[in-house]
């Protein structure tokens, strides 16, 4: 009786656990599977708006949080998910139910890699295009699609990518090339301008010579005409006094000759006497 | 010569264009204007003998120019944007839907003005100009070295002038000095016969007071 009754106890007790835990853990990651998907497909309507004239500020805002929002219940999936796993390796269960996990997690996956690609195109495009161009700079343009077919249209996408690519490389060639003239013809225009700078700077050498020399010559005849005038004053000096001996000569050569006229004077009147 | 065409247009539309010459530009800017399809800004310049066909488009609004091969690219460029510039400040929005050669009545004539002035006149490009001012600036110390060397010239004539001054006043001075010590002879000499006469009349006059040559009364 004892026996029967811990062991009629035991099996109760485990039976309402399993089947509390086992439910909810399951519902909520189909719950979170749906929800997922739904957020994946608003994400993938969003991003094929890129590069059409609805590319707005708003818009990559509304990306943002999506992606984020999805980031969000990838977790909380993911940890229900484990949750419901370690349950069934833990209990007894029936094999329908093991196979309905199984079946929740590949949908999982399948919802993971899809959301990825989406993430890899929005990324591919948010770096192509810029929001609110004011008109389209490459040729080729495409209309966006509501339909939700995203696998089917990525590789005519991948091409019309690589095409735009293409088209914005050979554009940016040509603006490098017709830079890279202008540029060229304006270093040739200031090489020239140097050079004349350069035969300015020569004539000014020359012309600093010249000047120097000139210097040295009117040294010179500052020289000559200082010591021609201190000759000059010589000369003066030396004439004057010559000039003063000469009187003293005249006034000698008068009183000569009237001494002589008076002893003439005398000789005369001794004669005649 | 610089730019002999220019030309506005829109798409393929032709909104205004001016010639200066005449030659086949028109025809052949037309088939520019087709051959550059899309609405994409671009700048890109066509050879065609021995002229350059350069267009620029902005906005969808396309200006080509045609100049000869020595204008180079700066200033043809220069010319296709102050056009632009002058074009959409002066139209606005009527270019999008204007009729072909619309504007070509008026603003033929502000073409052939820039065309004139980007052509001829140095001030269009900032680097001509400074060209021609370091030319004149050479020009100028060209002539200041000419100046410089007739006045080095000219000094080395006063060198010369002034050497032999000093030459004359060095022989000017010696002479002077030669003539004062001549004067100062003969000044001696005077004085020395005029002291000699003295003494022979002294001796006369006491000889005929002392009854004789010898003096015997005297002493």
């Amino acid at each position: 009786m004892s026996f029967q009754d811990i062991e009629a106890g035991r099996p109760f007790s485990s039976r309402r656990g399993l089947m509390n835990g086992k439910q909810d853990p399951t519902q909520a990651v189909a719950a979170g599977i749906f929800q997922i998907n739904t957020a994946v497909s608003t994400f993938q309507r969003l991003v094929n708006t890129l590069g059409t004239p609805k590319d707005t500020p708003d818009l990559r805002e509304k990306l943002h949080k999506t992606r984020l929002h999805i980031g969000q219940l990838v977790k909380d999936t993911s940890a229900k998910l484990k949750q419901a796993s370690d349950i069934d390796h833990h209990a007894e269960v029936n094999a329908s139910k093991k196979i309905a996990d199984a079946k929740l997690a590949k949908d999982f996956q399948a919802v993971l890699k899809e959301f990825q690609k989406a993430q890899r195109l929005a990324a591919e495009r948010e770096t192509a295009y810029t929001p609110f161009v004011p008109q389209a700079v490459l040729p080729s343009s495409y209309t966006a699609s509501e339909v939700d077919v995203g696998s089917d249209k990525s590789p005519e996408q991948r091409a019309l990518l690589v095409e735009s690519r293409r088209q914005e490389v050979l554009f940016l060639d040509n603006e490098i090339a017709f830079n890279e003239a202008i540029i060229e013809e304006r270093e040739q225009g200031i090489q020239e301008i140097q050079q004349q700078i350069g035969e300015v700077n020569e004539i000014f050498k020359d012309l600093a010579v010249l000047v120097h020399e000139q210097g040295a010559m009117i040294d010179d005849i500052g020289s000559n005409i200082e010591n021609s005038h201190a000759a000059t004053a010589q000369a003066k000096s030396q004439l004057a006094k010559a000039s003063k001996t000469q009187r003293s000569n005249s006034s000698l050569t008068c009183l000569l000759l009237v001494i002589f006229g008076i002893v003439l004077l005398i000789v005369i009147i001794v004669l005649a006497a | 010569m610089g730019i002999l065409y220019a030309l506005v247009g829109r798409g393929s539309v032709v909104l205004a264009e001016f010639s200066g010459t005449t030659t086949n530009a028109s025809a052949i800017a037309r088939q520019i204007l087709e051959k550059t399809p899309g609405n994409n800004d671009m700048h890109v310049s066509y050879s065609q003998d021995r002229y350059i066909f350069h267009v620029k488009r902005t906005d969808g609004l396309t200006v080509l120019c045609m100049a000869d091969d020595t204008a180079g690219r700066r200033i043809p460029f220069a010319f296709l944007e102050d056009i632009h510039q002058k074009f959409v400040r002066t139209y606005g929005r009527a270019v999008h839907s204007a009729q072909p050669y619309g504007m070509n009545e008026e603003f033929s004539r502000i073409l052939s003005q820039q065309m004139e002035y980007y052509s001829s006149d140095p001030n269009a490009d900032r680097i001509n100009r400074l060209k021609g001012e370091m030319s004149q600036v050479r020009n100028v110390m060209i002539e200041n070295i000419d100046k410089v060397l007739d006045r080095g010239d000219r000094l080395e004539l006063l060198v010369d002038k002034t050497a032999n001054m000093q030459g004359n006043t060095f022989r000017f001075r010696k002479q002077a000095r030669r003539f004062r010590s001549t004067v100062w002879w003969r000044n001696v000499k005077l004085t020395i016969a005029l002291i000699v006469v003295l003494l022979v009349i002294v001796y006369v006059v006491l000889a005929f007071v002392c009854h004789g040559p010898a003096l015997p009364s005297c002493f």
